[in-house]
């Protein structure tokens, strides 16, 4: 089986925050992603999910290594400013390399 | 009825002892917790439920009687943020952006105290107009694009982005889900008249309480999880979240008496002015204006402002305009 190299970028971000994330992921070139609704606790205080608007949610992205690290840059640059945000890239294998 | 009367009648009912159940739900950890999914279903429910009246009452009085206490209503939405940025930007000595942003929350509206007001009403056997959902439906925009272009106007830099954001709160004002809800509701209702009344009054208005009920405590316990955010938000707007109401609260129920309300469509409006929003405006506010502190607007409106209306303003501002139309 024929497994490539690829970075796997996770951003939680407030919901508010999704669209304008999501944007950013079609600016830099992202063919898909996927996003979930999660709860949690942090910095800038608890996040009880108890209502869509006020949630958090969970944004993963595979990407080729040098967009992952554009994205990253606009978000530090652009995003965690303003956003109750955290984004982090791990390393991944994916099968069929031009899906991404 | 003394106003002592008039709020203990408030305070005893279940709409208002169910959110004070969610609000010690909240404050005691206690494990309750309502699936996300009910909380939309019942928003759903209230939203398509007043909307639904509200339009076969406009069928019935007609528009010539609507048009003008709704213009009334719109202005005085879009009028609000006008004078609360000055108090909170010279007064609370806040940031200009942080400023605009509550000023468009306080203009804005909370379909919630509009709908428990209008229960209120009714158990103390005050007829009202039921076309007052009109005014709800065209309160709750103006005062967030007003905010946003205020919030612009002060911290405007680069000319392309802050349009397109402008535009994406314009969106959100108009066509976010409870204000498309709302007016789709109107419009459905008004088309129908009374003869589609009769086919889903067993459903929209018979349990329409008891579903209230039950959301109010899930309310309760939004509203009691952001208490512990009150320390940071300071005195100067505990104060403003309570103060400006009641201000509102008098100008709106002037108003409605001036546009030719009976008393209780001139209360709904005075509990309309005094109201402020806590879902449509946060929405839009945090896209359009992401500089703005959410703990600031967000804490006021929902946990101020909001539990100090459904408690002792709704009987307040009943009481003031049963002394202005005595």
């Amino acid at each position: 089986m024929n497994l490539h190299p690829m970075k796997l970028v996770t951003i939680v971000c407030e919901a508010y925050a999704q669209d304008a994330v999501t944007k950013l992921l079609r600016d830099t070139g992202a063919h898909g992603w996927t996003s979930f609704a999660v709860e949690g606790d942090g910095s800038q205080g608890k996040r009880p999910a108890d209502i869509r608007e006020f949630a958090n949610v969970q944004i993963e992205v595979v990407l080729q290594p040098e967009t992952a690290t554009r994205l990253l840059e606009r978000l530090a640059t652009d995003f965690f400013p303003r956003y109750a945000m955290i984004a982090f890239e791990s390393n991944v294998r994916v099968l069929r390399r031009d899906k991404f | 009825m003394s106003i002592l009367d008039a709020i203990q009648a408030n305070l005893l009912s279940p709409a208002v002892l169910f959110f004070a159940l969610g609000l010690i739900a909240a404050l005691t950890k206690s494990d309750l917790k309502f699936p996300e999914p009910l909380y939309v279903a019942l928003t759903i429910y209230l939203l398509v439920a007043i909307g639904f009246k509200g339009g076969v009452a406009i069928a019935e009085a007609g528009l010539a009687k609507v048009w003008l206490p709704a213009c009334a209503a719109m202005l005085l939405g879009a009028l609000i943020p006008l004078w609360t940025y000055p108090v909170l930007r010279f007064g609370g000595k806040f940031p200009a952006v942080d400023a605009a942003a509550i000023a468009a929350h306080y203009g804005s509206v909370s379909a919630v105290t509009f709908i428990a007001a209008t229960n209120y009403l009714k158990a103390v056997n005050q007829p009202f107009e039921n076309y007052a959902t009109a005014f709800l439906a065209v309160m709750e925009s103006p005062a967030i694009l007003v905010g946003v272009v205020l919030g612009k106007l002060a911290t405007s830099k680069s000319g392309a982005r802050d349009m397109t954001s402008l535009k994406a709160a314009m969106h959100e004002a108009l066509f976010g889900r409870s204000i498309f809800l709302l007016v789709g509701a109107l419009v459905v209702g008004w088309l129908c008249g009374k003869p589609g009344m009769a086919k889903v009054e067993a459903f929209f208005v018979t349990p329409f309480q008891g579903v209230l009920a039950l959301f109010l405590l899930e309310m309760g316990m939004v509203a009691g999880r952001r208490l512990e955010d009150l320390k940071k938000v300071g005195p100067f707007l505990l104060a403003f979240g309570i103060v400006m109401p009641l201000l509102h609260g008098c100008l709106g129920v002037w108003l409605g008496k001036l546009t030719g309300l009976e008393l209780g469509g001139a209360i709904l409006m005075g509990v309309l002015a005094a109201s402020a929003s806590y879902i449509a405006a946060p929405a839009a506010i945090r896209m359009s204006l992401p500089d703005a502190n959410p703990t600031f607007y967000l804490t006021s409106s929902l946990a101020v402002t909001f539990p100090f209306n459904i408690a002792l303003g709704i009987p307040i501002y009943f009481e003031v305009a049963r002394w202005l139309y005595s």
